[in-house]
């Protein structure tokens, strides 16, 4: 199979390029990470991030063939030869396919990622009905991979104040969530030109979500409830 | 402006003057098809008559609305250096106020 | 770990592949920003068609150039796609057809129709 795949090294001072690889995948190896892992024992000088190598940890998140996605669950037979390789979409870039995550991480913080519950913790958990724990699904499945902020043309635009969709659907969790008491304030917090309102629904987070899941309806979701709440 | 329309309240000024712009257009756009075509005097008659013209000055009021919403956003996404940004912003803000004065004007006078 | 602040970014717009959806979206944003550049014209053709029947005759005149058709066919497909776009983000709003193979589809038919409805224009004032 013929690859061409993103190089950049921060050392030598030289601007990324492309390179050809070509390797005839082994026996049992179906997904576009285990070529990758291939390839690195060919030239170890090739950078990219990898855990669990089945779609848990989101750490190989990446841009295949002009659409982002995790190459542990990218199945080889998939894709259009030549297989173009590159790190996520106005990442900046640490070396090769490793991005920065600084940045994401810093948005991810800014939606307080917790339960706020200042009352005195009961004797024993916190419960939640059946049905109000139903309301977190299509929500707290998410690995933080950024494969939908990283393809999100309003984060690509306005990376230091949008929070992108993957920051957004983790503030819709916590706004669903029953056992949480800062419903207005995160509504609040929300509510400016920049954080959630750079979203034009263009719905490219969607697409490209290895989970499935749908950031831009929790956005849209937020907006309602932002509604309901100003009323 | 911009702390008075941003945020869900921007949102909202745009989908409701949007709603009134898509059933203003719709409603002039099947009147204009089904007199067409149009002598002069009709098409006076027709701007000037009671309540049309008072519904076509909401139409440039709510267009008004409807556009500053969109282009801050275009703005907001592609001009970046703040002084060039706030510039643009300045003229654009300039620019809908004056359609809006112009706008009056005519339908004032008609 | 951090990149160094002059670290590359790859964001080269051609060498990225967009969703029917993308597509749909940035077709709303261009026929906004042509509707908007339309709109002095509309308002300068408003004073025109009240200026009395000679300026009402010279206005129709205009109208009826090539410049003039192609304007209007222009803008009857910024309009439509505009507002079908429009339209589809309103419903998407209230959770009708949030879905990602709604979305799809809903963005498939709005580019068709505002295409037929440019193409009708075009019949129609040829």
């Amino acid at each position: 199979m013929q690859f061409l795949i993103y190089r950049y090294d921060p050392q030598s001072g030289a601007r990324p390029h492309m390179q050809a690889y070509d390797l005839a995948p082994g026996h049992g190896e179906h997904m576009l990470l285990d070529a990758l892992i291939r390839l690195h024992e060919q030239d170890d000088s090739l950078a990219f991030r990898r855990s669990c190598r089945e779609g848990v940890c989101g750490s190989d998140a990446m841009n295949i063939n002009g659409r982002n996605g995790l190459a542990c669950v990218t199945p080889l037979a998939s894709l259009k030869e030549p297989v173009t390789l590159r790190p996520l979409p106005s990442f900046p870039v640490i070396r090769d396919l490793v991005v920065d995550m600084t940045r994401f991480f810093r948005h991810y913080h800014a939606i307080r990622p917790y339960v706020v519950d200042d009352d005195p913790p009961p004797e024993r958990e916190r419960l939640q009905t059946p049905a109000e724990r139903a309301e977190l699904d299509g929500l707290y499945e998410c690995i933080l991979c950024a494969c939908c902020t990283g393809f999100c043309p309003s984060y690509w635009w306005n990376p230091e104040r949008y929070l992108g969709p993957a920051a957004l659907l983790q503030a819709m969790r916590f706004i669903a969530d029953s056992r949480d008491h800062a419903t207005g304030e995160r509504l609040e917090f929300l509510d400016d030109a920049y954080r959630l309102f750079r979203c034009r629904s263009i719905m490219n987070c969607t697409e490209v979500c290895p989970k499935g899941l749908n950031p831009n309806r929790a956005i849209d979701r937020i907006r309602m409830r932002m509604l309901k709440h100003e009323v | 402006m911009k702390s008075v329309l941003t945020g869900l309240r921007a949102w909202t000024v745009q989908r409701v003057s949007a709603a009134y712009l898509l059933f203003f257009l719709l409603f002039a756009l099947a009147w204009v098809a089904v007199h067409h075509p149009m002598s002069e005097a009709q098409w006076r008659a027709w701007v000037t008559s009671g309540g049309m013209r008072e519904a076509t000055m909401l139409f440039f009021a709510a267009l008004l609305a409807h556009m500053w919403v969109g282009l801050r956003d275009v703005v907001l996404d592609y001009v970046k250096p703040l002084l060039v940004r706030t510039a643009v912003l300045g003229v654009l803000a300039l620019g809908l106020a004056a359609l809006g004065s112009w706008t009056a004007l005519i339908l004032i006078r008609a | 770990m951090n990149a160094r602040s002059d670290a590359p970014r790859f964001l080269n717009l051609f060498q990225i592949r967009f969703p029917v959806g993308a597509i749909c979206s940035i077709g709303h944003r261009v026929s906004g920003v042509i509707l908007a550049a339309a709109v002095p014209l509309v308002v300068y053709a408003l004073d025109r068609s009240l200026a009395g029947p000679q300026a009402y005759a010279r206005l129709a005149a205009a109208l009826a150039t090539a410049a003039g058709k192609t304007a209007v066919v222009v803008l009857a497909w910024a309009l439509a796609h505009h507002a079908l776009a429009g339209i589809r983000h309103v419903l998407k709003d209230v959770d009708v057809g949030a879905s990602l193979g709604t979305a799809r589809r809903s963005a498939w038919l709005v580019l068709a129709v505002g295409g037929i409805i440019a193409l009708a224009t075009a019949v129609l004032v040829a």
